[in-house]
């Protein structure tokens, strides 16, 4: 090996203690299924190649290297480089080295390189050994690769890291806020549409992988899940965990979500990126996970807190150094592992666990797995909350840092932000304020609350704002109504409106001479008449409609055909004609019923058949929820992919999509 | 965590807390910087953007003091991501010099050569240079220097103008300081464009800009070129040249659509070099009539886009612009930034005010309730019309009665943009009119009229809106005025922003409708002024008897 050997043998000590290794008479030898397990497998650290049967003696070799010619030599290092295997093309294999014509046969002719099958030609393990001088490896495998990092001031990278923290604590607790009035639904597959990640994006003017990032945070951290709208569909709402979460305080809230990032397996920096079949990845889609994340993301961790506090990673190399170090350690990885460490050091970044390339105290509190002391470590560099904010006569409202959740909400609810960060920055408008009237404010109840949160007088502007919103607010009014009564007799129309009859029409008297009633056109009208009234329709331009009833004529026949021939030929048609329905008919009724179609041929055919029969099938029905419910329907017509049908539950003709019915049986 | 009086926000506004004990240093730490958005009562904003950062490159400081002083400043944790973005945005600044080569003429240089590459590459960049002379520079011609610079900031990548000056032809200017002396601001910003070479001053209306355009003529001691918006506002600049310097009245030329002189010191209108004739610029020739060593741009935030074209070509000359506001309503301020000049002064109107220079304004927004029928009608009506109905009603006539009766003894302006309505106010009150097509010669008798006192009330239209100079007066009462712009509601607040002289503050009124689109545009005139920092108040129309003066 080309190492230490005080550290090679420690290796094999521990390779001993594992029992991957043991040593037999001969010398330590790997179990069997080791170098199996080894063989084939990606980054192979060893150009280690099985010897063959009956190895010549190490210096045989080397005075068959001696001979080669300098072609066969670069030819032979490269076949070691590169996996020990090659194809020899048109080279001979049965040549002594004296008639060797071109490198290939030159080496094997001397095997150096033994013809395996078909093309195949492989290096023996003894022959790369010596190429190798006498060694496993040509790099040296027992130096770990040093991180590059550069020194920083270590309150700096407290700064940092409690920015970033609180950073992403207010952006998730916006996301979910959000979410919880407009969720987004869940897609078929399961996860969140690009479309619903790009309105993420822009409502927390953040990028789409910082958003996939936070919306993948907020699932691992148990904030959000699927659940239902009140229709059914499917959708992503926050937790009850949620409404706890944003009672806490803020470092607590950060540790929550730092805790379901690192113990999680989901890979959000994949989001965006395509998988082999060329789909992209959505956010929060169940596939997007590996079970390398959780190990990549602590291995990562780890290997940030062995940098000694006051030196951080260095800008540009620093992070792959960080890789090369996790290769040394796990070599056996597949390649995705790299990337999995590099997305943890940037997803360390923006979570606030790191801060500008180091590890702050809670940060190393985070890679020992220690949340609770990490969030105490945290807590002093956040912000404090602030419980007022500065009105000013431009009709902004400036928390000169975060608000009390409580205070924040309700200054949400009356007016817009115009700018976040440490502080936020609030402007009032018209269409502001209405939004907390319509969620049921009173001009005082605002008045009250904006002199109560502020430190200095409410500026004038802003109270005259107020009340001009408040004037103006709920100044139209508007309902729903199935029909309007009008009418200029003031008296016939409060009679009509009183009467104990007329209860069950839900009438209301909105002016002396306009009423409203809550029954549609075709109840009403004929209710009206047997109260009483003669009611006429008005159209929507005010004309009145009249209705009479329509007077019903037949079409007259149109000549009389000669009789004779042509209806004897008829007669004789029809008469076939029959005969040919009754044997149908007789033929149908002696089949069995089938059973229940399951093929969509099958089905078609059934369905086919009943709308030609004018019979009743019960069909296997999948609806919008993926839900299958049986229904008893009268095919109809067939056509375009779709079915219309009676549908006897329904008692009305429905469509129905073809491929979304999974049996056909008759009633 | 810092108690600093600075918040930096990630999306590059940075919020100053007025009322913390350190908010002046901090102020002062990053004024040379950051642009000053809004300045209402306690907190104060303030944005970075590219052409502010640059025009800091360009007054010497470096990227390192920028960020020193926002870390410095700042109570929480700065983004790391904008602490970036400065440094990268300041180091674009500078990276290519336009110089004069003894041998070459000019050229345009670089000290990284990649970004030589890159700009030499771009196709607008290529019909620009000449020859490659060596690595690191090229060959320009003279008369693609201010179109260069132009291309090159629209890449991002602007160049530091190292080229000088001419001369130009010398004339001796002097200021004549008897009775009057140069107020410190005034000073300090003539020197500083001078030391600059080229650029901008920033002074708020009232201030004294044409002070400010004697004084670095006095520098220059060269014949000069001066462009104002208009004739009236040209009369007055040679007014205050032959008052306030050793200039005669027969030096100073006006060049204008009545009169074409041209002298030492040339005063030009706007209007009358961007005449086109048959698709030419029949005056155009005026810019070379002398060998000029010194242009003076008056307003710089009105412009027009033709002379911008015309500026291109005079780079080798020094140019003073004067503003009130880098803010162009046409977002052209990066031409101005590289044909002009970097900003070399800027001074807010809060502090020139608190240093007891111009009286402060009460601004009050006076409420009327339109009557039931003229509401019907503004509810009717097209939306194109509304706006003039909104703004004509009776009800406000009225009120401007009040008004004028509660300040008898002080100088008033009624301001307005609909000649009806502003003839029957005038009529109302007796008072003369200045509109569109009052002849030159009768308003400025009526201005030197109301400026001498002879005339109490005046009745203008918007023609009064730029560069006139009123100073006595103390109240101006706005009747109507067109869509909110930002700008006309800086000129108007200038009306009365002129240094008082019992120090008594001015009364600026707006009479609006409300519940229409009058009062909506009102809305962002609160929002204006608010955000300059001046208290604003809201009454009510049946409340302005009550109100004491």
């Amino acid at each position: 090996m080309h190492a230490d050997p005080a550290r090679a043998g420690e290796a094999v000590e521990r390779l001993l203690d594992l029992a991957l290794a043991w040593e037999a008479p001969g010398g330590i030898r790997a179990l069997s299924g080791v170098a199996d397990a080894m063989r084939g497998m990606p980054g192979l650290v060893s150009g280690l190649r099985p010897s063959s049967p009956e190895p010549p003696s190490p210096d045989r070799v080397a005075s068959l290297l001696a001979e080669l010619s300098p072609a066969a030599t670069a030819m032979l290092r490269h076949v070691d480089a590169h996996g020990g295997e090659g194809t020899t093309g048109s080279a001979r294999r049965t040549v002594s080295p004296e008639q060797a014509a071109s490198p290939a046969e030159e080496l094997i002719s001397r095997r150096l390189l033994v013809p395996r099958d078909g093309d195949t030609v492989v290096l023996p393990g003894e022959v790369g050994l010596a190429l190798r001088g006498g060694r496993t490896t040509t790099e040296p495998v027992d130096e770990v690769p040093p991180l590059a990092t550069t020194s920083r001031d270590p309150a700096l990278v407290a700064r940092t890291a409690a920015g970033a923290a609180f950073d992403v604590v207010r952006r998730t607790e916006l996301l979910l806020d959000h979410w919880g009035v407009q969720p987004p639904s869940v897609l078929r597959s399961g996860g969140l549409a690009v479309r619903d990640l790009k309105l993420v994006a822009r409502e927390l003017h953040v990028d789409e992988v910082g958003a996939a990032l936070l919306v993948e945070v907020a699932l691992s951290a148990g904030l959000i899940a699927e659940g239902a709208e009140p229709d059914g569909t499917p959708a992503w709402l926050p937790t009850e965990e949620f409404d706890v979460w944003s009672g806490r305080p803020t470092a607590e809230r950060w540790a929550r979500l730092v805790g379901g990032w690192l113990a999680s397996s989901r890979v959000p920096s994949l989001v965006g990126s395509r998988d082999q079949t060329g789909k992209s990845w959505n956010a929060l889609a169940p596939e997007l996970s590996s079970g390398l994340a959780e190990e990549a993301r602590r291995l990562a961790l780890r290997v940030l807190a062995g940098v000694p506090e006051g030196e951080v990673l260095a800008v540009g190399t620093g992070v792959a150094s960080v890789v090369q170090h996790v290769e040394w350690l796990r070599p056996r990885r597949p390649a995705i592992f790299a990337d999995l460490v590099t997305a943890a050091l940037d997803e360390a970044a923006v979570l606030g666990v790191s801060g500008a390339g180091g590890l702050p105290p809670s940060g190393r509190l985070v890679a020992d797995d220690d949340l609770p002391a990490a969030a105490a470590a945290l807590d002093p560099q956040l912000p404090r909350p602030v419980d007022h904010v500065l009105l000013q006569a431009d009709l902004t409202a400036v928390a000169p840092g975060p608000l009390e959740t409580e205070v924040a909400r309700r200054l949400h609810l009356l007016a817009d932000v115009e700018s976040r960060g440490g502080a936020t920055v609030y402007r009032f408008t018209p269409g502001s304020l209405r939004r907390g009237f319509d969620a049921g404010w009173s001009a005082l109840e605002v008045r009250d609350f904006l002199a109560g949160v502020s430190q200095t007088p409410v500026p004038q502007p802003l109270e005259f704002l107020v009340d001009d919103v408040a004037r103006t607010f709920g100044s139209v009014r508007v309902g729903h109504a199935e029909a309007f009564l009008r009418a200029d007799d003031e008296a016939a129309l409060a009679a009509l409106v009183h009467d104990p009859r007329s209860r069950t029409l839900g009438l209301r008297l909105l002016a002396p001479t306009v009423a409203i009633s809550t029954s549609p056109l075709d109840v009403l009208l004929p209710r009206l008449r047997e109260l009483g009234a003669a009611p006429v329709v008005e159209a929507a331009d005010g004309t009145v409609r009249v209705s009479r009833p329509d007077l019903r004529r037949a079409r007259g026949r149109r000549g009389r055909r000669p009789a004779g021939a042509v209806s004897a030929r008829q007669a004789a048609q029809v008469q076939a004609v029959a005969t040919a329905i009754r044997a149908g008919d007789r033929a149908e009724s002696s089949r069995p019923a089938s059973a229940s179609t399951t093929t969509p041929s099958d089905a078609l055919a059934a369905l086919r058949d009943a709308i030609e029969g004018g019979t009743t099938v019960v069909i296997g029905y999948v609806d919008n929820h993926g839900a299958t419910s049986e229904r008893v329907v009268d095919p109809r017509r067939l056509d375009g992919g779709r079915l219309s049908a009676f549908d006897h539950r329904a008692d009305d003709v429905r469509e129905f999509a073809v491929h979304r019915i999974t049996a056909v049986r008759p009633a | 965590m810092n108690d600093g009086p600075l918040i930096v926000q990630s999306d590059k506004t940075l919020l100053l807390e007025v009322d913390h004990p350190s908010a002046a240093e901090a102020r002062k730490a990053i004024a040379p910087f950051a642009e000053l958005e809004r300045s209402p009562e306690h907190i104060h904003t303030y944005r970075l953007t590219p052409l502010g950062l640059w025009n800091a490159r360009a007054a010497g400081h470096d990227a390192e003091q920028v960020v020193d002083a926002l870390l410095t400043w700042s109570r929480y944790a700065v983004p790391h991501a904008l602490l970036v973005d400065v440094a990268e945005t300041m180091g674009r600044y500078g990276r290519l010099r336009l110089e004069k080569h003894p041998v070459h003429g000019l050229v345009l240089s670089s000290t990284d050569r990649p970004v030589l590459e890159e700009v030499l590459r771009a196709k607008k960049i290529a019909g620009m240079v000449g020859a490659r002379l060596d690595d690191d520079s090229v060959a320009v011609h003279p008369s693609e220097r201010g179109n260069l610079k132009q291309a090159l900031l629209k890449l991002g990548w602007p160049a530091e103008d190292f080229a000088g000056y001419v001369d130009g032809e010398a004339h001796a200017i002097d200021l004549a300081e008897d009775g009057w002396t140069l107020r410190p601001y005034q000073r300090e910003a003539a020197q500083s464009f001078w030391d600059g070479g080229s650029g901008v001053v920033v002074l708020p209306c009232g201030a004294g800009k044409t002070i400010v355009g004697a004084a670095s003529m006095a520098q220059a001691q060269a014949t000069t070129l001066i462009l104002v918006t208009n004739t009236v506002s040209a009369r007055q600049w040679k007014d205050e040249l032959v008052a306030r310097t050793s200039l005669t009245p027969d030096e100073i030329g006006e060049y204008s659509g009545a009169v074409k002189e041209i002298r030492p010191v040339t005063i030009a209108t706007y209007q009358v070099l961007t005449t086109k004739r048959k698709g030419v610029y029949p005056h155009l020739d005026l810019l070379d009539a002398r060998d000029w060593g010194l242009i003076v741009y008056d307003e710089v935030h009105l412009l027009p886009a033709p002379i911008f074209r015309m500026t291109a070509d005079l780079q080798a000359r020094r140019r003073l612009g004067l503003t009130a506001t880098l803010v162009r309503e046409d977002g052209r301020e990066g031409e101005v930034f590289s044909l002009i000049g970097p900003k070399r002064y800027d001074a807010p109107w809060k502090d020139i005010e608190a240093q007891g220079y111009i009286a402060p304004a009460d601004c009050v927004e006076v409420r009327v309730t339109l009557p039931d029928g003229e509401r019907l009608a503004y509810a009717t009506s097209d939306p194109d019309t509304r706006y003039r109905l909104a703004s004509c009603t009776h009800a406000k006539i009225d009120v401007v009665r009040d008004l004028v009766r509660q300040h008898a003894n002080q100088p008033t302006l009624v301001i307005g943009q609909y000649i009806d309505q502003l003839d029957e106010v005038a009529e109302m009150l007796d008072a003369p009119v200045i509109k569109g097509e009052t002849p030159v010669k009768e308003r400025q008798r009526l201005f030197n009229a109301f400026r001498s006192g002879e005339i109490g009330l005046l009745v203008v239209s918007k023609v009064a809106n730029f560069s006139i100079d009123l100073p006595s007066a103390e109240v101006a009462i706005q009747i109507s005025g067109s869509f909110g712009s930002r700008q006309e509601e800086a000129q108007r607040l200038g009306r009365l922003l002129r240094p008082k002289t019992e120090g008594r503050s001015a009364h600026f009124y707006t009479i609006v409708s409300r519940d229409t689109v009058d009062a909506d545009f009102a809305q962002n005139r609160q929002r204006f002024l608010a955000e300059q920092g001046y208290a604003y108040r809201i009454i009510d129309a049946g409340d302005l008897t009550a109100e004491p003066t």
